[in-house]
């Protein structure tokens, strides 16, 4: 097979694969809105993992967002100050922050500490044949296991996304203030930044805390329920799971940028 | 060797008298709905299963049971899958209360599965759902009972299988008799219109007996069709299980040994 086939078939196989993780996706989206597939069995999974994926991360976001804080927050407050151009201020954080960083970390973070952890949990199931027992029972596993999953992921990291930014900005100032007291007071920090985002900085925002996440979701769990035969493929299947979602992370966030700001 | 003539007479009588509706005739009204049908089934070798099947027929009716004798060392046979309409022949159909497993949508085939129940050749257990959830999982995502209800009779079949109560606590914490018993809960819960014993009584004989056999009983006189599957010659010899149809595998092949009924 000589090079341009093997390009040729990489960009089909690509392709094969957004078509196909887009109708996860869709569907997924789809049968949300429709009642009868949310039976008691399936909300409480939903909630299950609402708290693993969601809750029980808020922590670890604190901490990063608290560094993060620090790291940028302080260091922008200070020397913004020292250049005179303390006006600056708001506007900075919304590019730096907003729009991009906080979006594609809190991503990050979630698809490495919880988007490995579905794909491992669904591919151990279904080496234990538990996916099919699910089946047998007459519990559809894209509806008790693949839906609630996709959700609560997508539902986290924007929940944890706001978080984030609400703790970075925190961690900053109040850090800020050690460095310098002379700082501008907490008013004018706010007034600042709400005044430097615009409606199109908050579709950005969404857009790269939501869609990013929907993939994610689906990536991790196609990945999964793909695994057959072993237990052996499980960690292969969990890093093209952790490598796909990135991908899709940076790729869909580059897009959302072009696409809004353009 | 004989072809199971019996149960082509079988089906042919079902047919005849057989209504459109599903639902599963009460313990007074006539029990004579086909529940189960295997019309010249057969299966790919695979992992999965020890042996597969070949160009094997039967129907079961409410109430009745089909007793299959399995060979040494090949006990996981495809036969449940197939009931459950989770794996396609790749020759013939089956049709699970008068609906052909192929020519059902998704949501069609889930909705048919919540009538049956099964004690299944592996454990079957979802691992991340204490033993009282995993019991109570489809009835709590196929019916409107309450909770209260669906535990109720739970504990009620806990204590028929000599359980003190609906166990509670990781199925990985659990030891593995109460796991087989709790089995029976789950398969028993909600009068399921099949139900499907994968050599039941493992590691649990000869105590188990008489209370599945009565709770066999009990189901079949409210209308449930059972498969029950043994590799064990004392369940194969026990007149008290007192089976319509008794069969044995022999290679891909299901070969009746004798029809009591």
């Amino acid at each position: 097979m000589n090079t341009l086939d093997q390009v040729g078939n990489y960009a089909l196989s690509g392709y094969r694969e957004i078509r196909y993780l887009s109708a996860i996706t869709v569907q997924v989206l789809i049968q949300s809105v429709k009642p009868r597939y949310w039976t008691r069995a399936v909300r409480a999974e939903f909630y299950r993992q609402i708290i693993s994926i969601g809750v029980d991360s808020a922590g670890f976001v604190f901490y990063v967002a608290s560094a993060v804080g620090i790291l940028v927050v302080a260091q922008a407050l200070v020397w913004l100050q020292v250049i005179g151009q303390s006006r600056s201020l708001g506007a900075l954080f919304v590019v730096v922050l907003i729009r991009e960083a906080v979006p594609i970390l809190t991503n990050f973070l979630i698809i490495g500490r919880s988007g490995t952890a579905l794909t491992t949990e669904l591919g151990n199931m279904r080496i234990a044949g538990e996916v099919r027992a699910l089946d047998t029972q007459g519990l559809d596993p894209f509806i008790y296991l693949v839906m609630p999953r996709v959700l609560s992921l997508t539902i986290s990291v924007f929940c944890l996304a706001v978080f984030f930014v609400a703790v970075s900005f925190s961690s900053g100032y109040l850090f800020s203030l050690l460095l310098s007291p002379a700082i501008a007071d907490p008013g004018t920090f706010i007034y600042s930044i709400s005044s430097s985002v615009t409606p199109v900085d908050i579709v950005n925002f969404l857009a790269k805390s939501i869609i990013p996440a929907l993939f994610t979701g689906a990536i991790c769990c196609a990945e999964g329920l793909r695994v057959e035969t072993s237990f052996a493929e499980v960690p292969p299947a969990t890093k093209r799971a952790l490598s796909r979602s990135v991908r899709a992370l940076f790729g869909i966030s580059a897009l959302v940028t072009l696409l809004t700001y353009a | 060797m004989r072809i199971l003539s019996c149960a082509i007479s079988g089906i042919e009588k079902a047919v005849s008298h057989s209504t459109t509706d599903p639902v599963l005739a009460g313990k007074n009204s006539d029990l004579s709905q086909t529940v189960l049908t295997f019309k010249g089934v057969s299966t790919e070798p695979s992992p999965f299963f020890d042996t597969p099947l070949w160009d094997v027929s039967f129907g079961l009716l409410q109430g009745q049971l089909l007793l299959v004798r399995l060979e040494r060392g090949r006990f996981r046979l495809p036969l449940a899958d197939l009931a459950a309409g989770i794996l396609e022949p790749i020759n013939g159909s089956v049709e699970f209360l008068g609906r052909n497993w192929r020519k059902m949508t998704a949501d069609d085939a889930a909705t048919q599965r919540a009538k049956m129940g099964r004690v299944f050749e592996g454990q079957g257990w979802i691992s991340f759902l204490d033993v009282s959830q995993n019991i109570t999982l489809a009835q709590r995502h196929h019916t409107t009972r309450s909770d209260a209800q669906i535990e109720a009779e739970a504990t009620e079949l806990a204590r028929l299988f000599d359980l003190p109560g609906l166990p509670h606590g990781l199925v990985a914490g659990a030891r593995r008799e109460d796991l087989n018993r709790a089995a029976f809960i789950r398969a028993f819960l909600g009068h399921p219109a099949l139900i499907i014993l994968e050599r039941p009584t493992r590691d649990l004989m000869p105590g188990i007996l008489p209370p599945l056999v009565n709770a066999v009983r009990a189901a079949r006189d409210q209308g449930s069709a059972i498969i029950w599957t043994t590799s064990d010659d004392l369940i194969w010899r026990d007149r008290g299980i007192d089976a319509t149809f008794k069969c044995t595998m022999f290679g891909a092949r299901m070969n009746v040994d004798a029809e009591e009924k």
